[in-house]
């Protein structure tokens, strides 16, 4: 059962008719994946040729446990199919050239606004993470350090900020895999604290894309694994966005 | 019912200020907050700034003046929670004596940014009907998606609320698990009306719920059930 204020934004995506201008992403296909493919999303995505600052590279603040997980994912980029997601200021810098959604206009882009896990960015002060994803398998690794400006009880990260960080890791799969774009649920069991500028592991995987809907689910845990931090499930709604015409 | 709810709210304005330093009367919320020179982490965020909108004032201005009577009552809200030493922190976070150096940089998550920037929030609870009310205005740096507020935010702001609620009911508590299911995209800057309230309690265990709605109620945007957990003592968190 869909509800009705996203029932209106699928009418909107998949109905809006341009006066004289065509199509030009491909018609909805649902045998496969929606309408863009994977690949063509995540190229689109990592804008390789860019000056904007990319956030999910090592700095001093990150612990040795992060470096050295980092520097294993990186090894995997070169040989096991994974890629290092880039990590902008805003999520309207990832999706350039593509509509924003229920048509806000440009106009509307305030130069402050920005992504709410790049908030603090003081380098160690809050969310220092990375995202490794693996568009054949339809998983994702996120690598979570927490800093001293996430605290919830004394030491330990707030757990606000991990349910901010799986929202955000399910996000970025849920639309590389299947161009999830708005949470519909989020259902997290929280199990043991993360202490503060330790590293906590997400690993995501899509079970099922189904209706629309993306289905995901999530584990972190300390690198070992021995510890487990939480577990998570949620679900997001797939909203084509449609390719700004060229003036 | 009524006595041990008065105690825990006095408890926790004792948990994040000054002793001896009483809330701002309820008449006169717009003068000057008060700051200490060299402690600035003890002002009460949870007062009207520059940054609030018109919507966020009036609301709290409503609030404010149905706790005249007192069956409401305005909760202070503070940068850290590790201000001040006491009893409580000390039985169930033992290490934390020895961390307050490194502690000393730390601010609870809600409250680390400037002003207008991040969140912008006071709460209410009201004693008689055991509900926590707080209003919400989410600022440009917790965008998700463009122009809107990001999922994480909101559930950092559920989580929040329902802390508070589950403080004020049974004492100190930790978040077991979060349900939240997201009905409609929140505009970023708009302010919202999170109500909460205990649903059931057992033993240690307290459930929760709340939802989210826009200030003319018409709107629910998100709504939430939450099992929250007091602490023992005997058990050590780490």
């Amino acid at each position: 059962m869909i509800r009705r204020g996203f029932q209106a934004v699928i009418r909107l995506g998949h109905h809006r008719v341009l006066p004289g201008a065509p199509h030009i992403l491909p018609r909805l296909n649902r045998t496969s994946a929606f309408g863009s493919s994977t690949d063509s999303l995540v190229s689109r995505f990592c804008l390789e040729k860019t000056d904007l600052k990319d956030y999910a590279l090592p700095n001093a603040s990150w612990c040795p446990d992060m470096l050295n997980l980092y520097q294993e994912f990186l090894e995997k980029t070169k040989t096991d199919g994974w890629i290092k997601l880039p990590s902008f200021k805003s999520n309207r810098d990832h999706i350039q050239g593509l509509k924003l959604p229920f048509g806000l206009a440009a106009t509307s882009d305030k130069s402050d606004w920005r992504i709410f896990t790049r908030c603090l960015q003081v380098e160690g002060q809050g969310y220092e993470y990375v995202i490794f994803f693996h568009p054949s398998r339809k998983k994702s690794i996120c690598l979570f350090q927490p800093g001293p400006y996430l605290e919830g009880a004394p030491g330990f990260a707030h757990g606000g900020s991990l349910a901010a960080m799986m929202d955000e890791t399910f996000s970025k799969t849920a639309y590389l895999a299947g161009e999830g774009l708005f949470t519909l649920s989020l259902n997290i069991r929280f199990k043991n604290l993360i202490p503060v500028g330790s590293l906590a592991v997400l690993n995501v995987d899509v079970e099922k894309i189904e209706d629309q809907k993306l289905y995901m689910s999530c584990i972190a845990q300390s690198r070992d694994q021995q510890r487990v931090y939480a577990k998570s499930s949620g679900v997001f709604l797939q909203l084509q966005l449609e390719e700004e015409l060229s003036q | 019912m009524l006595r041990s709810c008065v105690s825990r709210l006095r408890m926790l304005a004792v948990l994040g200020g000054p002793p001896g330093v009483a809330p701002l009367p309820a008449k006169d919320p717009w003068s000057p907050r008060r700051s200490f020179s060299s402690e600035v982490i003890h002002m009460d965020l949870s007062l009207p700034n520059p940054s609030w909108s018109e919507d966020m004032r009036l609301l709290f201005d409503q609030f404010m003046k149905k706790s005249e009577d007192g069956s409401w009552k305005h909760l202070p809200s503070y940068k850290s929670k590790f201000t001040q030493r006491t009893e409580d922190i000390k039985i169930y976070f033992p290490d934390a004596k020895l961390m307050k150096e490194k502690l000393s940089q730390a601010q609870l998550f809600p409250r680390s940014f400037e002003e207008g920037l991040g969140f912008e929030y006071a709460m209410f609870h009201n004693c008689v009907e055991d509900r926590t009310v707080c209003i919400f205005q989410g600022g440009p740096y917790l965008q998700g998606v463009p122009g809107f507020l990001h999922g994480g935010a909101i559930a950092t702001m559920i989580d929040a609320t329902l802390g508070m609620c589950a403080i004020v009911a049974i004492g100190f508590a930790m978040t077991a698990s979060l349900n939240i299911s997201f009905k409609r995209p929140i505009p970023l800057g708009s302010v919202v009306v999170i109500n909460s309230q205990v649903d059931k309690v057992e033993g240690r265990k307290l459930f929760l719920s709340c939802n989210i709605r826009s200030v003319d109620e018409k709107t629910v945007y998100s709504e939430a059930t939450s099992l929250f957990v007091k602490l023992d003592p005997k058990t050590r968190l780490t």
